[in-house]
């Protein structure tokens, strides 16, 4: 059997000796329901025995329509649905909201409310990556790595329920700066997460780093090419583990990331190895950022004074922050009422996911969850 | 002790200076545009940086070869369909990695004629984008090698980011449907394939959309509503 990468076809071919048999594709369903798939995907794979021939994705099943949604919310009332969005970063998706609200109209947040929102934001990444780690792990089959992840991410949503109130969906920014102040003894509980993430970092790296099977299933698997990875508009980790160093905080740095400078995490080898080993070198970069926000912190106001029933002059803006996955991009139209007139989410993982036909074609079955785990996709984000 | 700032104690980060985005980068890209023909007014400036303009529609797919071959916008980052009521409105942003370019191109549709070149012949990632833009808006891509939706059922009517699109009450075709009233499935009406509208009345007037799975204890249907059948024997 010969693959016609162009058109997507299957030539049959006749095996010698064996007249009348004919090899035929099969067609399988991966997903909906499917542990690997991370949520709601679902993967209609064309497969010429052990090899991926083609690969359809079917999305839209977690479709909620959070971009109607929003068209009809208060700007402040927004900002609830973007945790929605991406629901393993909600505090990356405020940020983009609030940011994008905040640049329609003319608003810098106190200085104080910006490092508050660098703090929560990498802490919020590590918590995003340490779940893409863990589970990319378990379904490649090493059962022990998940449960370090979990429990390091556990001390985060300890953190972010003392400060929002709530775990997951924390609510937690606002237009023109943050809900609230640290409670009392919060910092410190956050220097203490630190020390111990800091080894608990390095035991992850130790157990997973030099791993003959982890190794064997990943490098080489899943190339990505720099040209490629541009041309389908990937970003984030997928891109930077291609060799192409594009971050947002470095490239456009918003709020305090223009007083704080960032190292991003480039990998050249463009395979499912680069790509996990940017997430955590990407988990010790943002580390040494809460570390040195921390110390950097200053003083006075968290917010500054804005109407609970904002009106945003008539205008359009596009701003973006370098959420977990990528570029997470928020296209704001007001006309000047107090509901958005419209609110685009451009989310990564939508974007990401576009180029998994492309990756899968011509490996082996074994290596799609190898493939799809490395892409690290959300579903709530993907169908929003 | 939480609340003090801390920097006063400490001396500046070792860390390097951050790469700070430069205003130039906006004028050079001004500057830039200049040579590019088919422009519908001039360029305006963005928040953020950005730069953000207007292309006839006819030449949108010429401008876009340009804007990536002779300016160096490797990257479609986003497509969003805007409504604006008379017509629909498509914008690109489009991102220069090696020269740190954002740039914003919008292209108005023909009013009651949402066509427009598609683009996937110029950046590849423009193929689920502008899918995901005709799901949501109608808006047809012209030469687009898959238009079929996307985030939503292939059997969904409508369009719904327009504005012209009604949330409640919502139709919900029998196909979907798990809950079947059970005065229905008496007189077999529930197989004839009717579309049934399932809604409920909240305390304070307002109706609220319902899951078609949820139960609804009986008061599912209200006579006054339009397409529900009428049926006897219901209080």
């Amino acid at each position: 059997m010969a693959i016609d990468a162009e058109n997507q076809q299957v030539t049959p071919e006749y095996i010698e000796g064996a007249e009348g048999f004919r090899s035929e594709e099969m067609v399988l369903n991966m997903g909906p329901q499917h542990p690997s798939t991370h949520g709601v995907l679902r993967l209609v794979l064309t497969l010429d025995g052990e090899t991926v021939v083609h690969c359809t994705p079917v999305i839209g099943y977690l479709h909620r329509g959070i971009e109607k949604i929003l068209e009809n919310r208060p700007y402040m009332g927004g900002i609830r649905y973007m945790d929605n969005a991406d629901y393993l970063s909600p505090m990356l998706n405020e940020t983009a909201y609030a940011g994008a609200v905040e640049q329609l109209m003319g608003l810098e947040p106190p200085r104080r409310a910006q490092y508050i929102r660098l703090m929560t934001n990498e802490m919020q990444r590590i918590a995003s990556h340490m779940v893409a780690i863990g589970t990319y792990l378990l379904d490649l089959g090493a059962m022990t790595p998940v449960l370090y992840c979990f429990r390091d991410r556990e001390g985060i949503m300890d953190l972010f329920e003392a400060l929002g109130g709530s775990r997951f969906n924390v609510n937690y920014l606002r237009v023109g700066g943050v809900l609230h102040d640290f409670p009392k003894g919060w910092l410190s509980r956050l220097e203490q997460w630190c020390n111990t993430f800091d080894d608990s970092l390095k035991e992850l790296e130790n157990l997973v780093a030099g791993n003959e099977i982890f190794e064997a299933r990943t490098q080489g698997v899943g190339y990505i090419d720099p040209q490629q990875a541009v041309a389908y508009g990937l970003t984030g980790p997928n891109l930077r583990g291609s060799g192409v160093s594009f971050d947002l905080r470095v490239d456009r740095p918003y709020m305090a990331y223009r007083e704080v400078a960032v190292n991003p995490a480039v990998r050249q080898e463009g395979d499912a190895f680069a790509r996990f080993r940017c997430r955590l070198d990407e988990c010790y970069e943002s580390l040494r950022l809460i570390r040195v926000a921390m110390d950097q912190l200053p003083g006075g106001p968290i917010s500054t004074r804005t109407p609970i029933a904002l009106r945003p002059p008539r205008g359009e803006t596009y701003f973006a922050v370098e959420s977990s996955k990528g570029e997470q991009g928020i296209y704001l139209i007001s006309d000047g009422s107090e509901y958005p007139y419209r609110a685009k989410i451009r989310g990564p993982s939508f974007v990401n996911l576009q180029i998994l036909p492309e990756l899968l074609r011509g490996h082996k079955m074994g290596d799609v969850v190898a493939i799809l785990g490395s892409i690290d996709l959300v579903l709530g984000e993907v169908d929003r | 002790m939480d609340i003090t700032p801390r920097s006063s104690q400490l001396g500046p980060s070792s860390a390097r200076t951050p790469l700070a985005f430069q205003p130039d980068h906006v004028a050079e890209l001004t500057r830039a545009l200049h040579g590019v023909e088919g422009l519908v007014g001039h360029p305006v400036l963005m928040g953020g940086g950005g730069v953000g303009i207007e292309v006839e529609r006819a030449r949108l797919v010429q401008i876009s070869r340009a804007l990536r071959d002779d300016l160096g916008f490797e990257m479609l980052t986003s497509v969003s369909g805007v409504d604006m009521r008379d017509h629909l409105e498509v914008v690109y942003h489009l991102r220069s990695l090696s020269r740190n370019w954002l740039l914003q191109m919008k292209v108005a549709l023909e009013p009651g004629n949402p066509q427009v070149d598609s683009l996937v012949g110029v950046w590849l990632s423009a193929n689920w984008l502008e899918r995901e833009t005709y799901d949501l808006f109608g808006s047809i891509f012209v030469g687009h090698p898959d238009l079929r939706r996307i985030l939503l059922d292939d059997e969904f009517e409508g369009y719904p980011l327009l504005k012209s699109f009604h949330q409640t009450p919502m139709t919900v075709h029998d196909r979907a449907t798990t809950q079947v009233a059970p005065e229905e499935a008496l007189s077999g009406e529930a197989q004839r394939g009717v579309e049934r509208v399932v809604s409920k009345r909240l305390g304070q007037g307002t109706m609220e959309r319902l899951h078609p799975g949820t139960p609804t204890f009986g008061d599912a249907h209200y006579p006054d509503q339009p397409g529900v059948p009428e049926s006897e024997g219901v209080d």
